[in-house]
């Protein structure tokens, strides 16, 4: 003991690395990420050092934000978010901004960050980090979803992509050789910027049925504001339907009359005649709305110049999960999102439900989730997920995910008493809420489970074809004719044989723990061999934190 | 009836069994006759225990359904019983069961429930495939045959055999039986072959409502000659002579001047049924009278009009009453439930042996605690309310009673799969007819009600919270067809889920889950088997318009050779790293797992021993097999073979759920694994327990079993079915043409003696079976009937990551319907270097 004792542990001090089997060949070491050349041809086409700062300008329209900023001179602390492919330009960009700022205004007091690094997903307004600084603007560089937030004004910079539009023409050509047919063309936010301009050259070609979608102006108002858009002369078209964040429009009124089906809506109609030609790899999420939008879906790929496709996100494995959630005892609602209008509303109202159905819940914040975040968590059966539909859900489709991620709106239909399925993808929360609402008020009452006698036979599981008897852990004990302490007694919980009761309810924590083999140190110590008659020897433990502990600084030392 | 349950001595349970068409129905209707509840002359016609509409009109049995009957004995008969007895009066529980392989699962379920079987054989057809498979079953659970040669009136009207060689048929048969029993036998069972001069072989005809077995004509002959029953039996089988002239026994086949002597089978028990059939057959009407009379056989009013085929029914059936021969076979040769529960208690039990619900099953005890096994599903006339079909094994079960109903999945202790509801009602099942009791003592067999939303197939019920689950039933045939189905109009989704968890309830065997790629599958053993689930999916399950997928069959992933480097994988956070490698497992150990004999829920040390035993498992790996997959029993391993790994412990359960995932899920195509053995060779871990949780360990596992896997000279296994086809010589050359055609292999070809008939046996790929029973029946011109049935899994010899192989071709084909990446992913992509 004595030796140990007064001895200052250096952090940096080497301690014989302590896993498990001695390594020989090569020590655990601190990642790096090689860094890479930037390259931005991909976006601004041809540049050269000299002309790189004028290009972004322009790509950025960054005159027009200028202006823009000028004319609103009461906001002071302004946040300009990158995604993460683009931040390499961000201090450009603060640099051309500050100085057309500086120009107007000799003794600018005015503030501007760049947020990187956004927590969920890159196409939303990442509020939270901007209320950080208390800022009062944010400026969206990069593809957006337009999605509403909570309070703050924005203004959205898509960028102006470079795109070789014949290559892509004639890729058009290839994929639809009969020029009557019926194409919706469709971009990312990006390069909707050149969607007329194909339109019309496709138009020259002959193709007659075409179909242009465009930013939905409805989205611009007080606080939102879009930089540099082209618009649709309204004249000249007529508007057909907006997808959410797009606008519709066609020249051709009859595009979508021929079918005979007067009485089909025009959503019915795109479904069944329309097909999408879209330019640049929409994330998966949005894919799998796409896909659910129209008859079939070609993806223009402008990085190398070519269509895709498929195999796309498919929706019919959405609806097994929706099997899996109505069987699953414990819900892990997992919050991707912080800044997106309802959210909040809409956890409370999901909770609300799930407890209704007698199934538990955890809730849980997690930045960027990824495989490995999620398999800690192994009571949770299936995972739901609130985020952003262009890119904050995660669409697995690979099967790598551990348990299965699934919408509030597809939690909202398996947890009705009836199996239904709409063939609809809709991760909008507004329409999720008045979903949930829906159903909270048509499902069954908590009372209605303990009286009839049927609700606490197992549930059939369609998707293993099993009976399953843990869907509803929250339900009373009558099945088991178990009883829990009385009121009066003052033990909270009882420990009745293989497992707890607590509250009424068996603790299926309790049950969880006991089905491990390991439930905790010493669980494990079952044989007197391993005991030592004088108490373990104490050794050297380690010290630092996860991150980075005192061996693997020294490490890292030692390698440099 | 009731009265009777409460002797359980005097209780017989058993099963009708045997190939398809081979007459189980119609002998089980003659017998029912005699118990009053259909008329003498609907037999052969509408059958009592084919129930359904579907069976009518096709003329085969679907579902397995039970009668009781009553029987009363002489006093003189009731001596011969070697087991105890209470008085003369016997209840005879009986089910018939289907003979279509298609529907083996069916009979496995009835088995479970009956303590012996009536094995009927077609003379002519003899043994078939399905005699072998449901006799193989029979004995494998303990379950004690007597035997009934069926349809010994065509061999006398159709073919017109000889004596002597019907005589050859019956031996011939009888001894293709014994082959068969002693076979599968299990030695507690004691001899269970089969003698027709012990009275455990009965002859005779279902269709016409006679049968005798040697034991009756002893009788009759024994008292005309003063000889004793037994000798005489004894006398009448076999190579047994009679000197007409000498009055001499002999069992030489010559007099001693040489002349050929007339067997006595022949003689005195043929004889008289030869002359029978001869005189009404060919119009005798004046022999008839006479010979009539000899027999004692009286015939009242209009039934002396009859002519021809239906006097022959009357007149035979006054002289050897099928009812009599069966009834008696059964009484005298058959177990009682006290009997055979004595030796089958611990084959049906879980638990130990010495447990106290084991020592009740055993004595099977009234007194003693429920046990109850439900082994079927029989739908009620309230759609979707079952009847839970059972046998109660001990203590006695009332209406109202509390049970506790436990699931296949039942651990004793814990919580799952457990339910404690009362029965509502206890019914007696009489085919379509069901008749209330108050309560019903072991050795039984009966019907719940009430108690059907709990279990899905089967359970046990018991009153003892300390019972372990009787054992579980190990089918004899697999669903390895399947179809993907799905509604005509969205709106009947609901009812098409509801419908599938019907069908999963009425049938014990068929199964319904969901692919990866979101269809409802419906699984079945044969394409007969998949038809028949569909339809009632249809009209009476769901009851809605359905679209039905052409059938596919389901593979399996598996390896052919050790991995060639150990695959390594690390997590996510670098800080862990896993080391393993895979290697294939003997196809005897993996059946061994997959019918129960290598039971996961067993106790290690004794799995291990017999592991080491039977199947050449090093003794230490066999007790460091850290689970079973997927679903925790599937023929899959994980074996500990590390070193003195720290920490190893906490991470077992996340190894355990990876390899569950990893082998439920292959990586060739998404298929389950089979037949592959995981070691893991060293695990590296962080020292602290944030680093090495489930985030980090599971993925890293199933990744480490991915490259493992994918470095052992990956494989697919296809389905095979053994095709057993009967037709005539002139049919053979179409047959061949057709099997070639559909990549099988014939197995066996022979003749059946005495008979035109040619009996092929082939392996078909299950893939290739479909349509194959048209095209045989075209090919020869609708001679050529195949029965086919699951039979193994084989390993496709070619490389299924090479899309031109044959196996890659069925990867890349189903790849795509699942909508994967059409290329599979080699080892590199879960491999981490160092
Ligand atoms: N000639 C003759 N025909 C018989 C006899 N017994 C049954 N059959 C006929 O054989 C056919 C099949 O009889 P079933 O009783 O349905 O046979 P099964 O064994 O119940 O058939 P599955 O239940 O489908 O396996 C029917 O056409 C019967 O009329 C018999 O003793 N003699
Ligand atoms: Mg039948």
């Amino acid at each position: 003991m004595s030796d140990i004792e007064g001895q200052e542990i250096d952090a940096n001090m080497h301690v014989p690395l302590p896993v498990s089997t001695q390594q020989t060949e090569e020590d655990f070491n601190f990642q790096k990420f090689d860094t890479k050349e930037h390259e931005r041809s991909g976006y601004l086409g041809n540049y050269t050092k000299e002309t790189l700062s004028e290009k972004l300008a322009n790509y950025y329209s960054l005159d027009e934000l200028s202006s823009y900023l000028l004319k609103n001179p009461q906001f002071n602390r302004m946040t300009f978010q990158f995604p993460d492919s683009l931040v390499m330009d961000s201090s450009f960009v603060i640099k051309i901004v500050e100085k057309k700022l500086n120009e107007s205004d000799p003794d600018n007091k005015r503030r501007l960050w760049v947020l990187a690094d956004t927590a969920y997903s890159a196409c939303c307004v990442d509020e939270v980090a901007a209320e950080h600084v208390n800022a009062d603007l944010v400026v969206h560089f990069g593809d957006a979803c337009l999605n509403a937030i909570q309070k703050l004004p924005v203004v959205y910079s898509f960028g102006k992509p470079h795109l070789n539009i014949d290559a892509l023409i004639n890729k058009f050509k290839e994929t639809f050789s009969d020029v009557n047919s019926k194409v919706c063309l469709m971009a990312s936010a990006p390069f909707t910027h050149h969607i007329t301009a194909i339109v019309s050259k496709l138009k020259e070609l002959g193709y007659s049925n075409l179909i242009c979608s465009v930013i939905n102006t409805n989205l611009i108002n007080d606080n939102v504001t879009i930089l540099s858009q082209n618009q649709i002369d309204p004249a000249n078209a007529t508007l057909l339907q907006t997808l959410g964040n797009r606008m519709l429009y066609s020249d051709n009124k009859s595009i979508l009359t021929t079918s005979n089906d007067e009485d089909k809506s025009i959503e019915d109609k795109l479904r069944e005649d329309v097909s999408l030609f879209y330019i640049s790899i929409p994330q998966d999420p949005h894919l799998l709305y796409l896909t659910t939008m129209f008859n079939d879906v070609f993806i223009y790929d402008n990085s190398n110049d070519s269509i895709m496709s498929g195999p796309f996100p498919s929706l019919m494995k959405r609806y097994k999960y929706m099997h899996v959630a109505r069987t699953a005892g414990c819900i892990g609602i997992l919050v991707n999102t912080l800044s997106l209008r309802n959210t909040k509303e809409t956890i409370n109202k999901l909770i609300q439900l799930i407890r209704q159905n007698g199934k538990k819940h955890y809730l849980f914040v997690v930045g960027k989730p990824n495989v490995a975040k999620l398999a800690n968590f192994d009571p949770v059966d299936i995972w739901c997920i609130l985020g952003c539909g262009q890119s904050g859900i995660i669409v697995d489709q690979i099967n790598e995910f551990y348990k299965p991620i699934i919408t509030p709106y597809e939690l909202t239909m398996a947890l009705n008493q009836e199996v239904t399925w709409t063939g609809k993808w809709v991760t909008d929360f507004e329409a999720a809420l008045k979903d949930v609402e829906e159903e909270l008020a048509t499902g069954p009452k908590e009372e209605d489970n303990i009286t009839k006698d049927e609700s606490d036979a197992p549930e059939f599981d369609a998707v293993t074809g099993r009976l399953i008897d843990t869907s509803r852990p929250l339900r009373s004990l009558k099945h088991l004719e178990l009883e829990g302490p009385t009121s009066e007694d003052k033990t909270l919980a009882k420990r009745v044989s293989g497992g707890t009761v607590i509250k009424g309810t068996v603790s299926t924590s309790v049950a969880h723990l006991q089905s491990r083999h390991w439930s905790g140190l010493g669980s494990d110590f079952k044989t007197d061999e391993e005991f030592e008659e004088e108490g373990a020897s104490i050794e050297q433990g380690i010290s630092g934190v996860a991150r980075g502990y005192g061996f693997d600084r020294h490490d890292a030392q030692k390698k440099e | 009836m009731r009265g009777l349950m409460d002797h359980v001595t005097n209780v017989r349970n058993m099963s009708v069994i045997a190939h398809v068409d081979h007459g189980k129905s119609t002998l089980t209707d003659s017998l029912v006759q005699r118990a009053g509840i259909i008329s003498a002359a609907k037999a052969g016609e509408a059958r009592f225990t084919d129930t359904r509409k579907d069976e009518q009109e096709r003329g085969i049995t679907i579902k397995s359904t039970a009668i009781s009957l009553y029987s009363e004995m002489t006093e003189e008969d009731v001596k011969e019983i070697k087991q105890k007895t209470d008085g003369n009066s016997f209840l005879i529980n009986l089910i018939d069961s289907p003979g279509h392989v298609d529907f083996s699962s069916e009979v496995t379920a009835a088995l479970r429930v009956t303590d012996g079987a009536l094995v009927v054989v077609d003379t002519i057809e003899g043994v078939c495939v399905q005699t072998e498979t449901v006799l193989r079953q029979a004995l494998g659970e303990r379950i004690k045959p007597v035997v009934v040669i069926n349809k010994v009136d065509r061999a006398l009207l159709e073919l017109q055999v000889s004596k002597e060689d019907l005589y050859q048929t019956f031996a011939r048969t009888v001894e293709s039986v014994n082959v068969i029993i002693s076979t599968y036998a299990d030695e507690v069972l004691g001899d269970v072959q089969v003698y027709p001069s012990k009275g455990t072989v009965a002859f005779g005809s279902g269709l016409h409502g006679w049968a005798f077995t040697i034991r009756q004509f002893a009788n009759r002959y024994g008292k005309k000659f003063g000889v004793d029953k037994q000798k005489m039996m004894e006398r009448l089988w076999g190579d047994s002579y009679f000197n007409p002239k000498t009055k001499k026994w002999t069992n030489k086949d010559t007099d001693a001047d040489g002349k050929p002597l007339e067997r006595a089978f022949n003689m005195f028990v043929l004889d008289p049924i030869f002359r029978i059939f001869a005189a009404v057959m060919n119009f005798k009407k004046d022999e008839i009278p006479v010979l009539l009379e000899k027999l004692d056989i009286v015939l009242k009013g209009d039934e002396k009009d009859l002519e021809g085929k239906a006097l022959l029914k009357v007149v035979m059936r006054k002289f050897l009453p099928a009812a009599d021969a069966l009834l008696e076979m059964i009484v005298l040769h058959l177990p009682s439930p006290v009997t055979a529960q004595n030796y089958r208690a611990e084959q049906l039990y879980e638990g130990p042996a010495d447990d106290a619900n084991c020592i009740a099953i055993k004595n099977c005890d009234p007194t003693a605690d429920l046990m109850l096994y439900v082994s079927k599903m029989v739908p009620t006339s309230d759609k979707g309310r079952f009847y839970a079909f059972g046998r109660v094994f001990a203590g006695t079960v009332k209406s109202g009673q509390k049970v506790r109903i436990q699931g296949p999945n039942y651990v004793p202790g814990k919580k799952e799969d457990l339910f404690i509801k009362a029965i509502q009602r206890v019914v007696l099942m009489m085919g379509r007819f069901v008749e209330p009791i108050d309560d019903c003592p072991a050795g039984n067999i009966i019907g719940l009600v009430g108690i059907d939303q709990f279990l899905l197939k089967s359970g046990t019920l018991t009153t003892s919270d300390a019972a372990h689950n009787m054992k579980v039933m190990k089918f004899s045939v697999s669903p390895v067809v399947q179809v993907a189905v799905e509604v005509k109009n969205a709106n009947d989704l609901p009812k098409l889920v509801e419908g599938l968890k019907r069908l999963s309830k009425s049938d014990p065997c068929v199964l319904t889950y969901m692919a990866e790629t979101g269809e409802h599958i419906v699984a079945g053993t044969g394409e007969l088997h998949l038809e028949i689930c569909l339809q009632d999916l249809e009209h009476d399950h769901a009851g809605v318009p359905l679209k039905i997928s052409p059938p596919v069959v389901a593979y399996r992933e598996t390896v052919e050779a050790e991995s060639s480097q150990s695959a390594l994988s690390k997590s996510p956070n670098k800080h862990n790293r896993i080391y393993l490698k895979a290697e294939p497992m003997t196809e005897e150990t993996s059946l061994a797992i997959e019918n129960g004999v290598i039971n996961p829920r067993d106790d290690i040390k004794a799995r291990a021993r017999i592991m080491a035993d039977d199947y050449e498992w090093d003794v230490t790996d066999a007790r460091k097999i850290w689970c079973f997959g997927p679903d925790g029993n599937g023929a899959n391993v994980v074996v500990d073979q590390t070193k003195a790994v720290q920490y190893l412990n906490e991470i077992k359960d996340s190894v355990v759920a990876a390899f569950q995932w990893a082998t439920k899920e292959g990586p060739i195509f998404g298929e389950e694994m089979r037949s592959v053995r995981v070691n893991i060779l060293d695990v590296t871990l962080h020292a602290d327990a944030i680093h090495r949780g489930g985030g980090q360990i599971i993925p890293t596992m199933r990744r480490a079993t991915y490259a493992g896997f994918l470095l052992a000279e990956p494989r697919i296994q296809e389905p095979v079915f053994l095709v057993e086809i009967q037709c005539p010589e002139q049919a053979v050359g179409g047959i061949y043409s057709v099997l070639n055609k559909k990549r099988g292999q014939v197995v066996s070809e022979e003749q059946r003696p005495g008979t035109p008939l040619f009996t092929v046996k082939a392996y078909l790929p299950v893939n290739e079976s479909f349509g194959f029973s048209g095209e045989l029946r075209q090919a020869t011109s609708g001679q050529a009937f195949p029965q086919m049935v699951f039979d193994h899994w084989a390993t496709i010899n070619s490389d299924p990551l090479d899309p031109t192989s044959k196996a890659g071709e069925i990867v890349h084909e189903a790849r795509k319907r699942h909508g994967m990446k059409e290329e599979v992913p080699g080892w590199q992509e879960y491999y981490d270097k160092l």
